[in-house]
């Protein structure tokens, strides 16, 4: 998973445009694929393929702001990189808020593209990173029964195992094991390690 | 007539020709001739009148006076009554009483004196003078009631005459301007040349038929009136020219409505022609954008490329080849951006209806991308050229384009859609070209939108009337003007299978001959 290419995909109505991005990103050693109208691109999208998206705001058909919402809608990660024929600040704004990536306004220099295209791909990286991290502490979390999720609740709230004996009505001694079969379990080297990864999946995130 | 030792059998015949009745009587009054003027007049027979006394025609009141003048002149007194006329009352047969003017004289050499009296009838003559005097009064009545200016002056070109609206126009009592001249007295100083050959023209023109000018008049107030004159010129019997008279209108504020139209018309025009290049700048620069961009692009791409050890050749060559062509494509745009905001003077020329239409279509097409929309070209491959001011045509396609996209857009069009079971359709605007069967081409411009409600259609091409809410409503109302100017007549019609369809039929272009 961890292994598969990058592909930045384009989705550009016009012809010479989506082209000339197509040759520029293969000038850059960078793998592409390009589509010329959004539902075309959704169709094939699959979400696990990492990479970015280089997006023409108005297209016929879908445009580009309604099809990054349906990429939100489908949980999406992929970084999405706006490019607009003119400057219109409330669809930028608009795009922003929705969560994109960065904007760019035709015509641009290449440097431009391909610097926000490298840290679009970052980003991405980052993103499937941290996703798996989180993956990997839930399918843990998962593994532990009732009590023992209990006192993993109670100790990274910071409690004492006699509080957490006192809270749970049960002896400090069966806390005390409790708590290292949940330190076993969620692969935790110390107290602040745990406390890390519950903030990491925590809902708020 | 019988004789009673009075005038002549010849005399008699000559007394009876007069309209003049003619009595003669003799020294005691005693009536001797009765000319048929006479016995029209009285109601008597000459046979009745001969040998009675004259007071018989006479109201008592006269009676006295006549015996009493008879005898004074008889008796070498002032001879009162001869040779002077004057008014008389006089008597009827029937009694009845009526006014005669009457002149008397005595017979020369009669002796005893005779005396002949003629009488004219006054009634007729005061009829006659009531008559004129009406027709005098009728005559200034329709001169001052004439809602044009009538002045009439003579050889000279002082006035003779003015009437009331003339008096009104020049702010002047008639006093103030009858026998002066006309052209240093009323005519604009500026003006005073134009005046003077119009008023030598006339004069010396042979023909009766009016010739006509235009000139300011100055008002006493200082004030310039903007006059259209017709002119014919009097003539005396002998068919000499005694003077002229003239007919003005005052067509000042006329003018001035004229011009002030024809200024609100061109702001109209420009304001509407700036409204639709504003809401498509827009979509101008982005049309324009996308070959600049993908210049931009391929030429950073080759420039990569050729850094590269091994370049791809055949890639290089095939992106420059895309650069010439976007920068063909993008100074296109701009040739046609230019021609549509050019704001030359109307130009008909021959033309191919589908040339126009796939000129104006790249901005269009941008227009429909706003709308998420699509527009489609129906064009009949062969079509006669047509005569038209390519500019306005264009114009008006726009606002036929511009029209149909915004009326699929509302909400009110998307609940209408969505009622009729289109939900979801994509905006579609087609235009299309189709010779008829006169061998003319229609234009059609037609929208799958809701279509236009029964009295919206009444009015769709009423100025200012809008259906949308920032509409001015005047985007259809020029289009029909522009449309009318071609000859030909914008119209609407219902599309199929719903939505609206405007169309106009150009005629086709025929050379003319030399």
């Amino acid at each position: 998973m961890k292994d598969l290419p990058q592909i930045v995909y384009v989705v550009d109505d016009d012809d010479a445009v989506r082209d000339s991005l197509r040759l520029l990103l293969k000038s850059a050693n960078i793998a592409c694929e390009v589509h010329g109208a959004a539902q075309e691109f959704l169709s094939g999208y699959d979400p696990v393929q990492p990479g970015c998206l280089v997006l023409d705001v108005r297209m016929p058909g879908m445009s580009g702001l309604e099809m990054q919402q349906e990429l939100n809608l489908r949980g999406a990660t992929i970084p999405v990189i706006f490019i607009t024929g003119h400057g219109d600040i409330p669809m930028a704004v608009e795009a922003m808020q929705h969560g994109a990536f960065d904007f760019l306004q035709k015509p641009f220099r290449d440097q431009e593209l391909l610097d926000r295209v490298q840290r679009a791909l970052i980003r991405d990286t980052e993103n499937r990173a941290r996703l798996r991290h989180t993956d990997r502490i839930r399918e843990r979390l998962a593994t532990l029964s009732p009590r023992e999720r209990e006192v993993l609740d109670l100790v990274t709230q910071g409690k004492a195992n006699k509080m957490v004996a006192g809270d749970l009505g049960v002896s400090q001694r069966t806390v005390e094991i409790h708590r290292a079969h949940v330190m076993q379990k969620m692969e935790a080297g110390s107290l602040a390690e745990l406390v890390r990864m519950m903030m990491a999946v925590a809902p708020h995130r | 007539m019988r004789d009673m030792g009075g005038p002549t059998s010849d005399v008699l015949a000559l007394l009876d020709a007069t309209f003049d009745a003619v009595v003669i009587m003799d020294d005691r009054g005693r009536i001797s001739a009765f000319n048929r003027s006479a016995e029209e007049m009285f109601g008597y027979r000459a046979a009745d009148a001969l040998g009675r006394n004259v007071s018989m025609l006479m109201t008592s009141a006269d009676r006295m006076a006549h015996d009493d003048h008879l005898r004074r002149y008889l008796g070498g007194g002032e001879p009162h009554i001869l040779g002077k006329g004057r008014d008389v009352r006089v008597r009827h047969r029937d009694g009845s009483e009526f006014s005669v003017f009457l002149s008397v004289g005595r017979i020369p050499n009669s002796n005893p004196p005779q005396f002949v009296g003629y009488l004219h009838d006054n009634t007729l003559r005061r009829k006659a003078l009531a008559t004129l005097e009406r027709e005098r009064q009728l005559n200034r009545l329709y001169l001052d009631l004439a809602q044009v200016m009538l002045v009439a002056t003579n050889r000279a070109g002082a006035v003779q005459l003015v009437n009331q609206r003339a008096l009104r126009v020049l702010r002047v009592d008639a006093a103030q301007i009858i026998d002066s001249s006309w052209v240093d007295g009323c005519v604009a100083p500026e003006d005073r040349g134009v005046a003077r050959n119009s008023f030598r023209a006339l004069l010396m023109s042979g023909s009766d038929e009016p010739q006509s000018c235009e000139y300011h008049v100055r008002a006493s107030d200082g004030e310039d009136r903007f006059i259209t004159w017709r002119g014919v010129a009097l003539r005396d019997a002998n068919n000499v020219a005694t003077g002229v008279m003239l007919s003005g209108e005052d067509i000042t504020d006329q003018r001035r409505a004229e011009t002030e139209a024809h200024r609100a018309l061109e702001r109209m025009n420009n304001v509407s022609r700036l409204a639709t290049m504003g809401e498509m700048a827009a979509g101008i620069s982005h049309e324009l954008n996308q070959p600049l961009a993908a210049i931009a692009n391929y030429a950073q791409a080759c420039a990569r490329l050729l850094r590269m050890p091994s370049a791809d050749m055949p890639e290089i060559s095939g992106a420059l080849e895309q650069i010439s062509g976007q920068a063909l494509r993008a100074g296109e745009i701009i040739r046609r951006i230019r021609s549509l905001v050019r704001n030359e003077d109307v130009r008909r020329e021959s033309q191919d209806i589908n040339d126009l239409i796939r000129e104006v279509h790249t901005l269009l097409a941008s227009d429909a991308r706003v709308h998420d929309g699509r527009l489609e070209l129906d064009l009949a491959p062969v079509l006669p050229r047509v005569t038209v001011d390519g500019v306005q045509i264009q114009q008006v396609l726009m606002n036929l384009v511009h029209n149909a996209f915004e009326a699929q857009g509302t909400d009110a069009a998307r609940s209408e859609l969505a009622r009729i079971g289109n939900n979801g359709a994509a905006f579609e605007v087609r235009i299309a070209t189709r010779p008829t069967d006169a061998g003319d081409v229609e234009v059609s411009v037609s929208d799958l939108g809701p279509g236009l409600a029964g009295e919206v259609e009444q009015k769709i091409f009423e100025p200012f009337f809008t259906t949308k809410q920032t509409g001015t409503g005047l985007g259809l109302a020029i289009s029909r003007s522009i449309i009318k100017a071609h000859d030909a007549r914008l119209g609407y019609r219902a599309n199929q299978p719903h939505g609206a369809c405007f169309y106009f039929v150009l005629p086709a272009h025929t050379e003319m001959p030399r």
